[in-house]
């Protein structure tokens, strides 16, 4: 269980540019699939980066299982977004000229496994979601549809028990969306949580989703479960 | 085990990232290494000169006896030998005929000797050569005479005994090894006259005692004692030291430049990476360490093909580069093969004037970039 009390996040403070995304934000997050959705600006991919770990809210504090996270020095914090969660990207972030399966290892590279276990892994995670085939492909030469299954092959790669997804089916057709949702389905199957943010009705109504937390303009609009 | 497979992972990452920028890597490399092939090749240059001028003074004498009229030296009489011998502590005395020859041919001054040891010393009629008197005089084939022209205008023909090698070429280039009486027949100098005398003690540190008791007994004479010539030498040397050390401050001046403009900031390509990293959870520990395998690789391969090529060009090929410095040196320009010399302390701070600079250079944009929230460096 993740819970967010009185969270909010303020960029650029003090300075004429500031912005302030997120307003006291009080949520739980529960095991299943829960949606972020608003429009643009509404602060959800500000609070998908706090939930992850990687920024700190300006105010509040952020709960992960029942420990305090928000306040953890940098490296605690580097440590946690390592183990305990896997993040796709809206544009998927693989590194370029790497293969596939040199960039889903990546996130395993500083925890010190040994290579040819790191790389089992990974292959069996490439293998789950139909990539095995183009493992040492390097990633420019995939479609968008493998680039997504390659960004969250590498997301799972440690065993993260949560993934974050920021706008997974932003850049998808209509069939690629519903791989992606099944694909959801089996991690929601696997006990983990997901956290997604989207605007995409397909998404909001799919099956595995358990909740749906509406933003706007950095705060809670409503939240259904 | 775990650190050894962080990095190994993180090596692995490296070399595949090194890879994909195959182009920008290579021409890192080779900006550096040339770098590194101007000042290693400067200094093995520079120690190797050093060492040239060591061996000469190891074969000089303690000290060395000119008669002087007008100022200008003259031969000295044989008379002065027992004169100086009876010093106390001088243990030897000996006589040396040496003189210069002025080459018409070639507009080249030969310096002409009688070598001191029976060893080098050529048999009548013949002379041993340094290894730039036949290549000026062209001598194809074996077997060539040598003809001089004495100052009469007669020609006098010498057969070539042997040819002395390049390793002392610096300083022998130029000589003509000659037996006394051919020598004195050459130049007309009547017996019991020398160029000089070369006089040996038994300590050195009672040069000085030795040296006054001389100048009472020869007051027209001059005396020149080994640290002269070293002082002379190494005045010869400095200023080709000198030149080398502008041509370095060159180098190094362009690599300051270079590396400044590396620590000015990444590439977006480059930030982007490190968002990403960080953002899959690599620390700021990681990325350092990976920029530092990085830095190392390609300062390591430069510096290791920057030294290579360096040898090769100073040892083997004759330093062509700083031909220009070694004219006037010898009055022929000699065709040598310096003898390698590496000084170790140089070496290792050529190495940490060129590599840690690079690595700071490539650290601190990165611990910018990796110290900042992965979230800022995704935004």
């Amino acid at each position: 269980m993740i819970t967010l009390h009185g969270v909010s996040k303020t960029y650029n403070e003090g300075r004429p540019n500031e912005v302030t995304a997120l307003r006291g934000i009080d949520l739980a997050i529960a095991p299943g699939v829960t949606v972020l959705m608003g429009p643009s600006g509404s602060g959800k991919t500000t609070l998908l980066s706090l939930v992850g770990c990687m920024a700190r809210p300006t105010t509040g504090r952020i709960t992960l299982a029942g420990e305090v996270i928000s306040s953890l020095p940098e490296r605690f914090l580097t440590d946690l977004r390592r183990r305990r969660f896997g993040f796709v990207f809206q544009r998927f972030n693989l590194i370029r000229g790497l293969s596939v399966l040199e960039n889903v290892v990546l996130p395993a590279a500083p925890l010190g496994a040994p290579r040819a276990e790191v790389e089992a892994r990974a292959l069996s995670r490439l293998e789950a979601l139909g990539l095995a085939g183009k493992a040492r492909m390097p990633v420019e030469v995939l479609s968008g549809g493998e680039t997504q299954r390659a960004a969250i092959a590498r997301a799972l790669v440690n065993d993260a028990p949560v993934l974050i997804a920021d706008e997974p089916t932003a850049n998808l057709d209509t069939a690629l969306a519903h791989r992606f949702l099944d694909i959801v389905a089996g991690l929601r199957a696997e006990g983990k949580t997901v956290i997604l943010t989207s605007h995409d009705p397909r998404i909001i109504s799919a099956a595995p989703v358990t909740a749906v937390v509406e933003l706007r303009d950095g705060a809670i609009l409503q939240v259904r479960s | 085990m775990t650190a050894l497979n962080r990095h190994r992972a993180l090596l692995d990452f490296t070399v595949a990232a090194l890879a994909r920028r195959r182009v920008k890597t290579l021409a890192l490399v080779a900006v550096f290494a040339a770098v590194v092939f101007l000042l290693a090749s400067a200094m093995f240059f520079a120690a190797s000169l050093r060492r040239e001028a060591e061996a000469t003074l190891a074969g000089a004498p303690d000290l060395i006896v000119q008669s002087l009229s007008l100022g200008r030296q003259t031969m000295i009489g044989a008379e002065a030998v027992p004169q100086l011998a009876a010093i106390r502590g001088v243990t030897g005395v000996e006589g040396r005929l040496w003189g210069y020859f002025y080459d018409r041919i070639n507009g080249a001054n030969y310096t002409v000797m009688v070598p001191d040891t029976a060893a080098m010393m050529p048999p009548p009629g013949q002379v041993i050569l340094g290894e730039a008197v036949p290549r000026l005089r062209d001598f194809k084939w074996q077997g060539t005479p040598l003809f001089l022209s004495r100052r009469e205008g007669d020609l006098v023909r010498f057969d070539i005994a042997r040819t002395l090698g390049t390793e002392t070429a610096l300083l022998s280039a130029d000589l003509i090894l000659m037996n006394e009486a051919d020598f004195r027949s050459f130049f007309n100098v009547p017996a019991g006259q020398f160029t000089d005398l070369a006089v040996s003690v038994r300590n050195p540190r009672e040069l000085s005692t030795v040296v006054a008791k001389a100048t009472i007994r020869l007051p027209e004479a001059r005396f020149v004692t080994r640290a002269d010539i070293a002082r002379t030498y190494q005045k010869l040397f400095d200023w080709r030291e000198g030149v080398m050390v502008a041509l370095a401050f060159v180098a190094l001046l362009a690599f300051a430049i270079f590396a400044a403009d590396k620590a000015s900031g990444l590439s977006a390509e480059e930030a982007r990476e490190i968002g990403i990293l960080k953002a899959i959870g690599w620390d700021t520990r990681d990325v350092i360490a990976m920029k530092l395998w990085e830095g190392g690789l390609i300062s390591g391969g430069a510096f290791l093909l920057g030294t290579v090529l360096a040898y090769a060009h100073v040892f083997w090929a004759g330093a062509p580069l700083f031909a220009p410095l070694l004219k006037g040196w010898a009055v022929i320009y000699p065709e040598f093969r310096l003898t390698p010399a590496i000084d170790a302390l140089q070496l290792g701070t050529l190495f940490l004037l060129t590599t840690l600079p690079y690595a700071a250079a490539t650290v601190v944009p990165v611990w910018r970039s990796a110290a900042a929230d992965p979230d800022a460096v995704m935004r």
